[in-house]
C-alpha cells in the first residue's frame, strides 16, 4: 500500500542523497532500512512524509500521491503517519503531557489548540498512550527530566496519538543502550502485530534486523542495493551493503 | 475518617464557616486565608496590598487605587473559594499589581509621549546633522576683522582693553551701547563680492552668532570689498556676570570670510575627532591591561576553592569578594566623577575610573574561572608522575587561560564602549566632543563624533569577535613550525604591544603626582562617602536686624535694644562707600551666622561670603563699607529703608531621618521604575524585530538575505551608541528628565536585545520542529508548540540580564539629563556636599545588590 517510485533527491549543495529508489511496502510489514551513515536512510524516510521534498519520483500511499499533496491535504496525510527520531525530538521544556498532546495537533481545532486547549477525550487518549508505553506517572514532568529510553517512549506515545496507519522510525535506538533498544523495538513490534500498523524503521545492527524485521532494504550511496527477507541477508550480502571492511557487530557488541 | 485535603496535601479546615473567612478578608486582606490556615498565602496578600498602597500614597497618584480595590475584591472571593477547598491562581492579582506598578512608573518617570511630537522640531537639527557629518571641506583663505565695543555705556567711558584690527577692518558707529541697541558696521578690506558672517565675542572671548530675524547675520561685500550691516547688541553675558553698576565690559564684533581654494581636505572637526578616537582607544586599552594586571593576583584571593582551607584565608576571601562587589556596583561613570575630584578632569581620571571597575569585574570573573577548574585533568597529570609546576603548566593553565583571555576580551569590548562616554564626565575621548558640540549647537560636528563612535565600536567589536573565535577554537601551536618563525611572530606581537602600551600611557596622561597631590581631596570625598548623611535634626531660622538709612535722614535709625540678640551699626547711617562696623551681640555662641544687606524690596545679599562664626560669648564683628544696594533712590516710596540683618539656624528637637535619605529613596524608586519601563518596552519592540535578524527565519532568498543583513547591521550600529550619548539627544527632544532617560535606554536596548534574541532564534533545535510538522500540525501550531517553548526561557533570561544592566545604567544616566538618582548625585558632588552624594552611592549599592539578587533567583527558576 506504500509505493516508492524512482525517488531521487539532490540537495541544493549538489549532494545526491537518493538515486532512483523504488520499492513497495505491504500493509502490516515491518520493513528495516539498513545502510552506512550517509547512505540516505533519513532522506528516504523524510521523503515519505514530505519533511523533505524529493527532486524526482513519486511516493504513493493508500492510492494517494503524497508527492503531489499540498497544504491541508498534505497535513491530513501526515497525521496518519507517525514518526520517531534518533534524537527523540521532544520539546524539552514542555511537559510530557504537552508533548504527547502535540501528536493530536493534526486533528485539533486550529485556533483553540494555539492556547493549549484540547478536548477532554484527547487527554484520556494521551493517558492511555502513556499507560501503554509504561510512563503514565511522568505525565507532569518536564521532558528533559526523563532518561533517553523514557523520552523515546514519550515520542512513541506522541506518534500513537496520531492513530497512525504507518510508523516511520529513523534510527530510533541508535542513542540508547542495548537493553533499552530491545524494549523500544518491542513496543514497535507490538504496534505492528497487535494494531496492524505498518512500520518502516532504519536500523544499524544485524541482530536487531533478524529479530524484528519482516523485510529488509539496503541503501548504499543513495542506491537501493538489497531488497529481501531478513534470512536472505547473509554476512556476504551485509558486506555488500556496508562495504568490505565492515565488521558485523550485534547490538550488544559481539562479533558475528 | 481522614481530613479533606487540598491538592497539595494540606488539610482543609472545614469546621469553620464558609462565610467567616471572606468577611475577615474583606476587613483585612489576607486575614481570611490566614484564618483557614494558609498563613503564607494570607501574609503574601496582606503585604502586597500594604506595599502597593504605600507606594501609591508615596508617589501620590490616587487613580491607581482602583486596581488595588480590584485586588481587595479578588482577595475576598479568594477567601471564599479557599474555604470551599479550592485554590485560585494568582494571575488576576498579579496583573492588577502590574497595572499599579507600571502606572506609578509612567507617572513618576514623567512619561509624556506627546512631547515626542511637540519636541520634534528641536530634534530635527540633530537628525539632519547625522546625515551631514563634517568630513571633508575645501581649504579656505580667511579674512577676519574684529572691533571692540563696550556694554553698557558709562560716564566716563574708559579705553577698551582690546584694539580693532587694521586690514581688514570694521568700523562701528558707536563706542558703547546697551543690550538691544542697534549698531551699524562698516567693513573694509574684505574679499570683494563674497559672503561673510558676523559673530559676537563676549569679554571672555566666547563667540556666539549674531542673529537677525532668527538667522545668522550675513553680509555681502561690494567690488571694493566693503559692506555695511545693521545688527542689535545681543545679551552675551549671563546675568550673574554682569558688570557692577557704573562699570562696563569690552565685547568684540567679528566679521569673517572664508574663501575656499584648492582641494578637499579633512575638516578640522574630523582631525579633532581622529585625535579623540586615539584617546578613546588608548584609555580602553590601558584600563584593560592595567585592570587585568591588578585583577590577576586579586582573583586568587577571591577564589573559594583556594581560600577555604583555613579560617584566616577565609576571612580574606570574604573581604576581597565584598570589596569587589561594592566597587563593581558603582558604575564606571560614577567612578569618573570621584576621580575627577581626586586627580582633576582629563584622560587620567577617566582611565582610572575604567580601570578600577575593570579590576572589580575581571577579579570576579577570573575567580569564578579558577573555582570551576576541573580537578580531573590535574589528577591525571599528577598520576603521570609530574611535579607541581608541571601540573600547573599542563593541567591548570590550559584550563584557565582560554577563559581568562575571553573574559579579558569581553571586558575590552565593554571598556571601548565606556571609554566613548567617559568624556561626558572626564573631558577625554569622543564623548567629550559630543557633549561639547551639543552645548555649542554645532550639530554636524556632533554628528561626526557620533559616527566616529559607531565606527570605532563596531570595528573593534568585529575584531575582537574574530579573536575570540580563535581563542575558543584554540589553535595549538604546531611543533613542526620553524622555531625561528614562531619566536619571530611572538617578538612582533610583543613589540606591537609595548609600543601600544607606551603610546596609551602617554595619551592617558598618567601622572602619579596628581594621584598623590589629589589624595587629600580624594580621601575627603571617600570619607564623606563612607559616612552617609542618614540623620539630621530639625532647625528653626532666627534673625535680628537693624535699619541703615542711606543717605542719612531718609528714615529713622532707632537704637538697638539693650539686651537679647541684636545688631549694632557704627555709624548708624551714612553714604555709599562709607566704612561700616557691624557688631552682633548675645547670639548663640560658636554658631555659623550669615550677615546680609537686606533691601527694602525684600531681596538680600551676603555682606561677605563664607561669613561668619560667633565666638564663645555669642559675639560677631565685621568691618565693611556701605554697599550701593542700600542707597534709597529718589523714586523710592517715602520711609523705605534697608537693613543689616544677622540670620542663623537653631537646632530644635532630636535627630530624625534626614531629608537627604528621603530624597535619595524617592529618586532610587524613580530610577528603578525607569529601568522597569525601559526593559519592558524594549523587549516589547525587540521580540518582533529580532525575527528579521535571524538567518534561519529569513531564509536564503535574495529578499530574505537583504532584510537579514539590513536588520543585523542596523542592530550593530545602533547598539554601538551608549545610552549616555543617546540621552543627550533625547533630552533635546522631550526635555531633560527621567522620560528622556527611559527613551535613551529603550533605543539602546532594542538592538541589544534584538541581537541576543536573533542569535537564540538561530540556535533553535530543529528536531522538535520537524517532529511536530510530522504529526500534521500547521505552521502556527508548529510555532506555538515547537518554537515558542524553546525561545521563552532564553528570552526571559536575556530580559533579566538587560534589566540588571538597565538598573546600573539608570543610576548614571541622570549625569547628562536623564533624571533619576544620578542627576542628584552629580549636583551634590558639584556643590561639594559629599556626605549627601555618599548617601546616594549607598542607595545605589543597595539597589543594585538587591535587584541582582532578585534576578539571580528568578534566573535560577528559569533553568
Ligand atoms: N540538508 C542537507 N543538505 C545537503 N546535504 C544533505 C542534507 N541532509 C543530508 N545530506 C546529505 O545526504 C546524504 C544522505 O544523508 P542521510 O539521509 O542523512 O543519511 P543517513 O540517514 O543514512 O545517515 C549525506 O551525504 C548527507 O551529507
Ligand atoms: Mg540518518
Amino acid at each position: 500500500m506504500l509505493r516508492v517510485e524512482h525517488l531521487t533527491k539532490v540537495f541544493p549543495d549538489g549532494t545526491v542523497a537518493l538515486k532512483d529508489v523504488s520499492f513497495e511496502v505491504k500493509e502490516g510489514e515491518f520493513l528495516a532500512v539498513i545502510g552506512l551513515s550517509g547512505s540516505g536512510k533519513s532522506t528516504l524516510l523524510r521523503c515519505i512524509n514530505r519533511l523533505i521534498d524529493p527532486t524526482e519520483g513519486k511516493v504513493v500511499w493508500d492510492d494517494k500521491d503524497v508527492t503531489a499533496a499540498q497544504g491541508k491535504e498534505l497535513r491530513r496525510i501526515r497525521r496518519q503517519i507517525g514518526m520517531i527520531f534518533q534524537q527523540f525530538n521532544l520539546v524539552k521544556r514542555s511537559t510530557v503531557m504537552t508533548n504527547v498532546l502535540t501528536g493530536r495537533l493534526g486533528y485539533a481545532h486550529p485556533v483553540t489548540s494555539l492556547f493549549h486547549i484540547f478536548p477532554e477525550e484527547d487527554y484520556k487518549r494521551a493517558h492511555a498512550a502513556l499507560e501503554r508505553v509504561g510512563i503514565a506517572e511522568k505525565a507532569d514532568n518536564r521532558a528533559d527530566q526523563l532518561s533517553g529510553g523514557q523520552q523515546q517512549r514519550v515520542a512513541i506515545a506522541r506518534a500513537l496519538m496520531q492513530e497512525p496507519k504507518l510508523m516511520l522510525a529513523d534510527e530510533p535506538v541508535a542513542s540508547l543502550d542495548p537493553v533499552l533498544a530491545h524494549s523500544i523495538l518491542r513496543y514497535l513490534e507490538t504496534l505492528n502485530q497487535e494494531d496492524g500498523i505498518t512500520v518502516i524503521c532504519s536500523l544499524h545492527f544485524l541482530d536487531l534486523v533478524h529479530r524484528y524485521a519482516t523485510r529488509v532494504i539496503g541503501l548504499k550511496d543513495g542506491e537501493l542495493v538489497f531488497d529481501g527477507l531478513p534470512t536472505e541477508l547473509t554476512p556476504e550480502k551485509f558486506k555488500e551493503v556496508y562495504g568490505e571492511e565492515a565488521e558485523i557487530v550485534t547490538v550488544s557488541g559481539e562479533k558475528l | 475518617m481522614g481530613k479533606r485535603r487540598y491538592p497539595d496535601g494540606s488539610p482543609v479546615r472545614e469546621s469553620r464557616g464558609n462565610w467567616l473567612s471572606p468577611f475577615l478578608s474583606f476587613v483585612i486582606p489576607g486575614a481570611g486565608q490566614a484564618y483557614l490556615g494558609l498563613y503564607a498565602r494570607g501574609a503574601g496578600i496582606f503585604l502586597s496590598v500594604i506595599a502597593l498602597i504605600a507606594l501609591i500614597l508615596w508617589q501620590g497618584t490616587g487613580v491607581l487605587f482602583a486596581p488595588v480595590l480590584g485586588i481587595w475584591v479578588w482577595n475576598v472571593w479568594d477567601a471564599w473559594q479557599v474555604a470551599r477547598g479550592r485554590r485560585p491562581k494568582f494571575s488576576i492579582p498579579v496583573l492588577l499589581a502590574a497595572i499599579v506598578i507600571y502606572g506609578l512608573a509612567f507617572v513618576s518617570t514623567e512619561v509624556q509621549p506627546q512631547r515626542m511630537i511637540t519636541g520634534w522640531d528641536s530634534m530635527v537639527p540633530y537628525v539632519r546633522a547625522l546625515f551631514h557629518p563634517e568630513l571633508m571641506e575645501y581649504a579656505t583663505e580667511d579674512k577676519v576683522a574684529t572691533a571692540p565695543i563696550q556694554v553698557p555705556c558709562v560716564e566716563p567711558l574708559p579705553e577698551p582693553d582690546r584694539k580693532p584690527t587694521e586690514n581688514p577692518k570694521i568700523i562701528l558707529d558707536k563706542k558703547c551701547g546697551a543690550v538691544g541697541d542697534t549698531l551699524t558696521l562698516h567693513g573694509e578690506g574684505f574679499f570683494p563680492n563674497f559672503e561673510g558672517e558676523v559673530w559676537w565675542l563676549n569679554p571672555i572671548g566666547d563667540a556666539q552668532r549674531v542673529i537677525i530675524d532668527d538667522k545668522q547675520a550675513k553680509f555681502m561685500t561690494d567690488d571694493q570689498g566693503r559692506f555695511d550691516l545693521v545688527i542689535t547688541i545681543p545679551q552675551a553675558v549671563p546675568l550673574s556676570e554682569q558688570p557692577p553698576p557704573g562699570q562696563t565690559q569690552t565685547h568684540q564684533v567679528r566679521a569673517e570670510q572664508h574663501r575656499p581654494y584648492g582641494n578637499l581636505q579633512p575638516t578640522r572637526t574630523l582631525k579633532l575627532v581622529w585625535e579623540k578616537i586615539g584617546e578613546t582607544v588608548a584609555l580602553a586599552f590601558l584600563a584593560t591591561i592595567l585592570g587585568m594586571i591588578f585583577a590577576l593576583p586579586i582573583s586568587f584571593l577571591a577564589a573559594r576553592n583556594l581560600m577555604f582551607h583555613n579560617p584566616v584565608t577565609r576571612v580574606i576571601y570574604y573581604i576581597v569578594r565584598t570589596s569587589l562587589n561594592i566597587v563593581r556596583s558603582i558604575e564606571t561613570l560614577m567612578w569618573a566623577i570621584i576621580f575627577a575630584v581626586w586627580v582633576g578632569l582629563g584622560p587620567f581620571g577617566g582611565m582610572l575610573a575604567l580601570m578600577i571597575h575593570t579590576i572589580a569585574a575581571l577579579g570576579k570573573l577570573y575567580s569564578e574561572a579558577i573555582e570551576s577548574i576541573d580537578p580531573g585533568p590535574i589528577e591525571a597529570v599528577r598520576a603521570t608522575g609530574a611535579n607541581d609546576l608541571q601540573v600547573i603548566v599542563y593541567a591548570v593553565v590550559p584550563q584557565i587561560l582560554p577563559t581568562f583571555a575571553s573574559f579579558t576580551l569581553y571586558r575590552w569590548d565593554i571598556n571601548v564602549r565606556m571609554s566613548t562616554v567617559i568624556g561626558l564626565i572626564s573631558d577625554a575621548g569622543l564623548g567629550f566632543l559630543v557633549i561639547q558640540w551639543i552645548r555649542l549647537n554645532q550639530f554636524s560636528a556632533m554628528a561626526t563624533a557620533i559616527l566616529a563612535i559607531m565606527f570605532v565600536v563596531t570595528t573593534l567589536d568585529y575584531a575582537s569577535s574574530i579573536l575570540r573565535k580563535r581563542i575558543i577554537e584554540g589553535k595549538p601551536a604546531s611543533p613542526k613550525q620553524n622555531l625561528f618563525v614562531r619566536w619571530g611572530k611572538w617578538a612582533i606581537v610583543l613589540a606591537l604591544f609595548v609600543v601600544t602600551f607606551a603610546w596609551s600611557w602617554n595619551v592617558a596622561e598618567v601622572s602619579f603626582t596628581n594621584l598623590v597631590t589629589g589624595l587629600p581631596s580624594g580621601m575627603k570625598l571617600m570619607k564623606a562617602f563612607a559616612v552617609p548623611d542618614l540623620l539630621d535634626r530639625p532647625t528653626e531660622a532666627h534673625s535680628v536686624r537693624q535699619p541703615l538709612p542711606v543717605p542719612c535722614g531718609v528714615a529713622e535709625a532707632p537704637q538697638p535694644p539693650a539686651s537679647g540678640p541684636r545688631v549694632a551699626l557704627q555709624p548708624q547711617c551714612g553714604d555709599v562707600g562709607d566704612p561700616l562696623v557691624i557688631d552682633g551681640y548675645d547670639l548663640p555662641p560658636n554658631t555659623h551666622v550669615s550677615i546680609r544687606w537686606e533691601m527694602p524690596d525684600g531681596s538680600f545679599l551676603r555682606v561677605k561670603s563664607n561669613c561668619c562664626d560667633t565666638d564663645a560669648s555669642g559675639r560677631v564683628h565685621l568691618e565693611t563699607k556701605i554697599s550701593p544696594l542700600m542707597e534709597i533712590g529718589e523714586d523710592s516710596p517715602p520711609g523705605s529703608v534697608g537693613y543689616v540683618g544677622i540670620n542663623w539656624e537653631e537646632i530644635v528637637g532630636g535627630p530624625r531621618i534626614s531629608k537627604t535619605v528621603k530624597t535619595v529613596a524617592n529618586l532610587a524608586l524613580i530610577t528603578l521604575l525607569m529601568a522597569l519601563l525601559a526593559t519592558t518596552f524594549s523587549s516589547f519592540f525587540a521580540i518582533p524585530l529580532s525575527f528579521f535578524a535571524a538567518r534561519n527565519i529569513m531564509g536564503d532568498t535574495l529578499f530574505g538575505r537583504i532584510v537579514y543583513n539590513v536588520f543585523k547591521m542596523g542592530f550593530n550600529l545602533t547598539r554601538s551608541i551608549e545610552p549616555m550619548i543617546l540621552v543627550l539627544i533625547m533630552a533635546a527632544w522631550v526635555g531633560a528628565g527621567p522620560f528622556a532617560g527611559v527613551l535613551a535606554l529603550i533605543l539602546n536596548n532594542i538592538p541589544n536585545l534584538g541581537k541576543l534574541f536573533a542569535e537564540t532564534i538561530e540556535q533553535i533545535d530543529e528536531g522538535p520542529v520537524e517532529a511536530i510538522i510530522a504529526t500534521g500540525a500547521n505552521k502556527l501550531q508548529t510555532l506555538v508548540y515547537a518554537v515558542v517553548p524553546q525561545l521563552v526561557p532564553p528570552f526571559l533570561a536575556f530580559i533579566l540580564y538587560q534589566w540588571d544592566i538597565n538598573i546600573r545604567m539608570s543610576t548614571v544616566i541622570g549625569f547628562v539629563g536623564g533624571g533619576g538618582i544620578g542627576q542628584q548625585f552629580r549636583l551634590w558632588v558639584g556643590l561639594n556636599q559629599y556626605d549627601k552624594a555618599g548617601t546616594a552611592v549607598w542607595a545605589i549599592v543597595i539597589m543594585v545588590w538587591s535587584m541582582d539578587y532578585l534576578s539571580a533567583k528568578a534566573r535560577e527558576k528559569l533553568i
